[in-house]
């Protein structure tokens, strides 16, 4: 068969000629078409990912919100009065599960004083963004005839204090819960060690004021602390992205625009598929009135939210 | 060699055949330059993606901030307004990078405009545009 073959082509040389033509042609032409193919796959993917992505801005705010809360981080130190129920963890969510305490008794009056340690994330939130810092106590008491303090520990002056605090005349007692917030105002630095330590006190009008009961005979009152936490304020924009999408959204630049400017900002930030992204940026302040902030992503999707 | 110039009818065969090779190479060198040229074309067409991150209507110009999104470089070739050829600044964009594309155009306030971006591998994108008061 193969020398029959080859005895033809011998005979008819032009033969060959055909077939090489023929083969280099089809060469090209896959050639051509396989590289048109595959670029057209690649460039149709890219389309199809596009389409697909769905991110969204859920919020913007500036500051604290949504609320990063810096919880004790281990059980408090009771200085006067006794833990009866519950564990500091329980105090670290404001969900209803809560620590008991109860004041201590001493020559007819009753006092409580206890501390907590408290960490501030100094990394994520650095002390030339912070402009002032919270505490926030959920709690409630047994009885009406108590108010109660917050104190922080200054650095300074090597003792616990409230100078500077915006509330500095205590809480009232309340018997249902009830959320107690002071604020350190700019004289947040003395009370936050380079670290981001913080010390918390609690204090009743006993302990705070060292004088006698407020009420004769005195009672002795109980405390459920439900939530204590430390939150820090500052000049700052926090971004929530959701991904929506079934594939990861790359966010390679922001818009602040408002009535008198656009203001583009770079941004790296990956939200995966179903996920959603807290985004805190130090460098954007966003305007007073009203704005709106578009987020772009790497495919050149675009999410939009409107503020202010 | 005896052979040959014994035998000079040999000689044309030769030459005929060394000919057609020399017109079988450069035909197929053209082809293959032909097919290169046409697939970079097709795929500096097919590779361009445009996105319009902003319009801001400033003072006398509308500026546009365009983002490269495909993968092969882009240039622009033209921008019109209103369907008419307007003159802007120059602009190469490679992937991913990014900038501003001003044109000079006196826009009237709270009005609708449709601006369009040609790129010179032919890609188009157009939108309309509102003003500001």
């Amino acid at each position: 068969m193969r020398t029959i073959i080859c005895l033809r082509l011998r005979r008819n040389r032009r033969g060959i000629s055909n077939i090489i033509v023929v083969v280099l042609s089809l060469v090209i032409i896959t050639v051509i078409v396989s590289n048109v193919v595959l670029w057209s796959y690649q460039m149709n993917q890219l389309d199809w990912e596009r389409a697909r992505e769905d991110i969204r801005i859920t919020s913007v705010t500036r500051g604290t919100l949504p609320p990063v809360w810096f919880m004790v981080q281990g059980e408090y130190k009771i200085n006067r009065g006794s833990r009866t129920g519950g564990a500091f963890t329980d105090t670290q969510t404001d969900n209803g599960v809560y620590e008991t305490f109860l004041e201590a008794t001493a020559a007819a009056t009753y006092a409580l004083d206890m501390n907590g340690t408290f960490v501030i994330d100094v990394f994520t939130y650095p002390f030339a963004y912070i402009s002032t810092i919270e505490i926030q106590m959920k709690y409630r008491a047994s009885s009406t005839e108590d108010t109660w303090f917050l104190l922080a520990y200054n650095w300074a002056s090597r003792t616990f204090s409230n100078n500077g605090f915006n509330n500095t005349a205590g809480d009232p007692s309340p018997t249902t819960w009830d959320y107690y917030a002071v604020d350190i105002t700019t004289q947040w630095q003395s009370y936050v060690r380079s670290d981001g330590t913080m010390y918390i006190k609690i204090l009743d009008g006993q302990a705070f004021m060292g004088g006698k009961e407020p009420v004769t005979p005195p009672i002795r009152t109980s405390i459920d602390i439900d939530f204590l936490g430390v939150r820090v304020i500052g000049d700052w924009t926090i971004l929530t992205f959701r991904n929506n999408g079934p594939i990861p959204s790359h966010i390679v630049s922001l818009w602040v625009i408002d009535s008198t400017s656009h203001r583009r900002y770079d941004a790296d930030a990956v939200v995966n598929p179903g996920e959603t992204l807290s985004y805190l940026r130090t460098d954007i302040h966003l305007p007073r009135t009203q704005y709106t902030v578009k987020a772009v992503t790497e495919k050149g999707n675009i999410a939009i939210y409107f503020g202010g | 060699m005896c052979k040959i110039v014994r035998n000079k009818r040999a000689i044309t065969p030769v030459l005929s055949n060394v000919l057609m090779m020399l017109i079988a190479v450069a035909g197929m060198s053209i082809a293959l330059a032909a097919s290169y040229v046409i697939t970079t074309n097709l795929h500096d067409i097919m590779g361009e993606r445009l996105t319009v991150e902003d319009v801001w209507f400033r003072d006398v110009e509308i500026s546009i901030y365009l983002r490269n999104t495909g993968k092969v470089p882009i240039q622009l070739a033209a921008v019109y307004i209103n369907y008419t050829a307007q003159s802007f600044t120059p602009l190469k964009l490679d992937v991913q990078s990014h900038g501003w594309l001003n044109i000079t155009y006196s826009w009237a306030p709270n009005l609708v405009y449709h601006i369009k971006v040609v790129t010179n591998g032919g890609t188009q994108i157009a939108n309309y545009y509102m003003s500001p008061a």
